[in-house]
């Protein structure tokens, strides 16, 4: 039973269409990867969920609910939590204030603490800088950051954009392993990676974007074996 | 040239200066939440002006006791603010907001335009001669020396400037809408994928420094007692200097450059001649901008990306 569900939308900048009639959908906490090169439109996707980028045409269903048309913050209200491309923490706000803004619609301040003091439980090193500024931490810091505060704002569907982007290989463990967690929590998660192995590994379902079309769709393990995505996604 | 004389001009540097910071105020906050140089804030509290005139003549506070006189005081303080405060959300609903993902050049263009409307609208409203405010409260010296006088106007403007700027700080620092608030001025877009209602947070904004240039016009009435519809440009360009002396964008930039901004502007009126302090107030800009071109409290760190 899809929680969510996107049909035909397409969306672009100017005369481009990056998006031209994605359509797929995501099952009650599953994880479901799209992966694609440099400029498929997977960043413009989930943009256009979030209502930052307008839609020209095509419908985005959450919970039963078109939600396509409503502005950022009330989608983001909904239960549709996005984390960015490039992480976008706030760099000159402390930690602290990061993670409370994470549960800005968040009304029960003691809920926010206890969901900022678990968040720190998930990423230890953040309960250590609490009071440091976002802008000095180191890139997977900021990664992590970038997640907690995703999660503080209790999303029933949360997308994260390029999660391992530039990131050590052992942060990229890290953050794959509290990935890995979302779902056995109930969170749907959409996840948009480069690294098309390590997402379709978590994924039980996978999709591929290429020049705004979705060119294939499958289980993770049956993308992780067909020879298109082998040759062109997981450089064999 | 005493050690009096010295003191007495600091003294009427700062007041002048705090008067100056709590304009700057508005500037900052507006630059800083939204990038727009806001030319039509120093007009805003023309009319701000131009409505306590209009309110000290229609509650009588010129022939008022000491008690009704304070009280008339705190209402014009509250009612200017309101004024200014609704009348700046108003005009960045119905000019900016459209211009939002224009060219910045737009938006800046269109706030010279009201600007002049401003301007115009005060003509209208008190007409083209300068006006006398009337004296409210009276210019007996406070200090028990001569050479050397407080009164009560210079601590009407302390009274009323610093709570202004401690609640300002405490507002911006510790509030969930101050929190969103620097959020928004950082990275819109991730401000509203956290829940923030990023138009919303904007307009508060422009209502706060529209609120802090009501309460500013209401001082300059009672501080300086002359106004005419032509005083915004002057004190709006002064303002505007403070916030970018300051560094625009910084709250306690904005502070600092108006106090900074009134000390020289009386120290160089006493000491080197009235017709020099234009000159030397810009001299010293620019001179500070050469070398400091963040202001003196501005951001110079780059974040890592």
């Amino acid at each position: 039973m899809p929680i969510f569900e996107v049909s035909h939308l397409v969306a672009g900048y100017g005369p481009i269409k990056a998006l031209d009639g994605v359509s797929f959908d995501v099952n009650a906490g599953e994880l479901i990867a799209i992966i694609g090169a440099n400029g498929a439109g997977k960043t413009t996707l989930l943009m256009t969920i979030s209502g930052v980028v307008p839609a020209r045409s095509g419908s985005i269903r959450f919970l039963d609910q078109p939600i396509n048309g409503l502005l950022t913050h009330e989608i983001v209200r909904l239960g549709v939590g996005h984390s960015p491309e490039g992480r976008r923490i706030f760099p000159r706000l402390t930690v602290r204030e990061n993670l409370q803004l994470g549960g800005f619609t968040q009304p029960d301040r003691w809920q926010l603490k206890r969901d900022i003091a678990e968040a720190c439980n998930l990423f230890p090193v953040l309960g250590t800088r609490m009071n440091q500024l976002g802008g000095t931490l180191s890139g997977g810091e900021q990664q992590m950051l970038a997640l907690a505060r995703a999660l503080i704002g209790r999303p029933k569907l949360l997308m994260l954009d390029e999660p391992s982007l530039g990131l050590a290989p052992l942060v990229v463990v890290k953050i794959f392993e509290v990935i890995a967690g979302l779902t056995s929590r109930g969170i749907a998660v959409i996840l948009v990676e480069q690294n098309a192995r390590a997402a379709l590994r978590l994924a039980s379902r996978g999709y591929v974007l290429e020049s705004g079309r979705i060119t294939l769709s499958g289980s993770g393990p049956e993308l992780l074996n067909d020879r298109r995505v082998r040759d062109a996604y997981l450089g064999e | 040239m005493s050690v009096q004389f010295f003191l007495q001009q600091c003294l009427i540097g700062l007041t002048n200066g705090a008067l100056i910071a709590l304009v700057a105020l508005g500037y900052t906050m507006v630059y800083g939440i939204i990038g727009l140089i806001n030319f039509a804030h120093g007009d805003l509290i023309m009319l701000g002006a131009c409505l306590a005139l209009s309110l000290v003549t229609a509650l009588g506070l010129a022939t008022a006791g000491p008690t009704a006189t304070w009280l008339g005081i705190s209402l014009l303080i509250v009612l200017c603010g309101l004024f200014c405060g609704t009348l700046n959300v108003a005009v960045d609903r119905l000019v900016y907001k459209p211009l939002r993902s224009a060219p910045k050049l737009a938006p800046l263009v269109s706030a010279i335009g009201v600007s002049f409307i401003f301007m115009n609208m005060g003509l209208f409203w008190i007409g083209s001669a300068d006006r006398a405010f009337p004296e409210l409260l009276p210019s007996t010296n406070l200090l028990p020396m001569e050479g050397l006088q407080i009164t009560w106007k210079d601590l009407l403007v302390v009274i009323v400037v610093v709570p202004l700027m401690v609640g300002l700080t405490l507002l911006v620092q510790m509030t969930r809408l101050g929190k969103a608030m620097r959020a928004v001025s950082q990275d819109q877009t991730a401000a509203s994928l956290v829940g923030v209602d990023v138009d919303r947070v904007i307009a508060a904004t422009f209502f706060i420094g529209g609120f802090l240039g009501g309460a500013a016009s209401v001082i300059y009435g009672l501080y300086i007692n002359t106004i005419g519809f032509q005083i915004g440009f002057q004190n709006g360009l002064y303002a505007f200097t403070a916030a970018v002396l300051g560094g625009i964008g910084s709250i306690p930039g904005a502070v600092l450059g108006g106090l900074v901004i009134g000390l020289v502007r009386s120290l160089s009126s006493a000491y080197v001649g009235e017709r020099w302090t234009g000159a030397i107030v810009f001299a010293i800009l620019i001179v500070i901008l050469v070398f400091r071109p963040e202001g003196l409290l501005g951001r110079r760190t780059k974040e890592k990306v």
